[in-house]
């Protein structure tokens, strides 16, 4: 009974500042934008505070790793300490200064730019994996439409100005800004109604993400 | 109060009458939806993990509690709810990661609620459901260690990405698990659409709630979408000939 009364009181709590938040978008009265506004304020201090728990949380599973020797413990143990090298260093002498940059620019930057290399490569290969897994229609013409952006976009050898590359520049810019742009703005449409839909439903207390 | 705050509080308005409305008429007027063939391999991927006592790792993205990304993410608790259940028989309940502190703290609200409705608390860990990278790269980064270590074998993405969702995909696809995802943004839909088994385009992500018979409101909402969709197309091209009619004379 305690249970049901304790969720009653968060669900009702949830409505409550979902509905002034969103009334604040249609209505604007002054209260109301006020309200709106303190909600807001008090959801991104909320969110900070999140990060600092999700931070001890994910150095929680990894100090398990280590302290279990589970498999791959060693990279769990590398995380630990660069995650209190960092810390300790944007604490104690500020993020803008010298060291914390230093560390961004040696191993931050060059890990995500590697990443971002490996994105490329992988598209690659799934675009060859999508045409012998999914030999259909649609997926041919995605290949087919990609190919083509690709080659109006880039420059062709030897090739500058010509019929050909003028043809396939008009080409891919018909495409984009004809074919894709309308498509994109039909997805659009259907995700925005989707997103209208699942804070409906969160807002009804229908859906209860906060666990009540 | 401006025309555009009234239309927009009219269009709210009547899109919660109408979910409230088929969730009374879900009785009587049962839903019917096409098919989406992602979702059925999704049952029969947990069914075969549940029965191999392989763990199912639910990714809610990189996106933000309080930002319009939210949606997907929150549609992916949904999802997680259902998830949970199924497996909470299993010997590896489910796994669930996130790229925001906030969005890993809901998924373990849901995890550990979900567990105490089905009579199995004890199969509640905080470790769970986790907060993987503060950025999106460096939750992408995480994401194959937790598909190795943690015996995954059904990979769910549903939530906010950018480009990330290719990385997220293929470290699955690479890991020979059965990939499902979906999301918001329409570039990473069609990275999702490249690299992935199973990719969720447009609106699919949302309705997965529906078609995974999370509750009774989802297929309500559902079939609200529907309704409104028809009636802002029939509003666009009453529009394109107003216009065009405009312009002739």
């Amino acid at each position: 009974m305690r249970v049901l009364r304790l969720s009653a009181i968060w669900a009702a709590l949830a409505m409550g500042v979902g509905l002034f938040v969103l009334l604040g978008y249609f209505i604007e009265f002054s209260f109301i934008q006020d309200l709106r506004l303190l909600f807001l304020r008090w959801s991104v201090l909320l969110a900070a505070t999140a990060l600092l728990v999700g931070l001890i949380n994910l150095v929680a599973v990894h100090w398990r790793k280590v302290s279990l020797t589970e498999e791959g413990w060693i990279y769990s143990a590398v995380l630990m300490l660069s995650f209190t090298v960092t810390l300790i260093l944007a604490l104690f002498l500020r993020p803008d200064r010298p060291a914390a940059l230093f560390i961004f620019k040696t191993f931050q930057l060059p890990l995500e730019a590697s990443l971002m290399a490996v994105l490329a490569i992988s598209l690659l290969v799934a675009g060859f994996r999508l045409v012998s897994r999914r030999r259909n229609l649609l997926s041919l013409l995605f290949i087919g439409t990609a190919l083509m952006v690709l080659l109006g976009t880039g420059p062709m050898p030897g090739a500058t100005e010509g019929p050909i590359v003028n043809l396939l520049g008009n080409f891919r810019a018909w495409l984009s800004q004809v074919w894709a742009a309308g498509g994109a703005r039909g997805i659009l449409l259907g995700v925005a109604l989707g997103a209208t839909a699942t804070g409906l439903r969160v807002l009804l207390a229908a859906d209860r993400p906060y666990g009540a | 109060m401006t025309a555009a705050g009234l239309e927009g509080l009219i269009v709210l308005g009547v899109f919660i009458a109408l979910m409230v409305g088929f969730l009374a008429a879900s009785q009587r007027w049962p839903a019917h939806f096409r098919r989406i063939p992602a979702f059925e391999e999704l049952n029969r991927a947990i069914e075969r993990a549940v029965e191999a006592g392989e763990r199912v790792h639910v990714s809610l993205g990189t996106g933000s509690v309080i930002g319009p990304e939210s949606a997907p993410a929150l549609a992916g608790l949904a999802v997680l709810t259902r998830i949970a259940r199924a497996t909470s028989m299993s010997d590896r309940p489910v796994v669930v990661t996130a790229g925001d502190g906030a969005m890993a703290i809901l998924a373990q609200d849901t995890l550990r609620t979900t567990y105490q409705e089905v009579g199995a608390s004890e199969l509640y860990e905080p470790t769970s459901g986790r907060l993987l990278g503060a950025t999106p790269l460096s939750y992408a980064a995480g994401l194959p260690a937790v598909l190795a270590n943690e015996q995954v074998s059904v990979h769910v993405l549903s939530g906010a990405y950018g480009f990330e969702a290719g990385l997220a995909a293929d470290f699955g696809e690479r890991a020979r698990v059965f990939v499902i995802g979906g999301t918001d943004d329409v570039q990473a839909q069609a990275l999702l659409y490249t690299v992935a088994q199973h990719p969720l385009i447009g609106e699919e992500v949302f309705a997965s709630g529906a078609y995974l018979d999370v509750g009774a409101m989802h297929k309500a909402s559902l079939r609200a979408q529907d309704v409104v969709r028809f009636g802002l197309i029939v509003l666009i091209l009453l529009g394109v000939i107003v216009s065009t009619f405009e312009g002739l004379a």
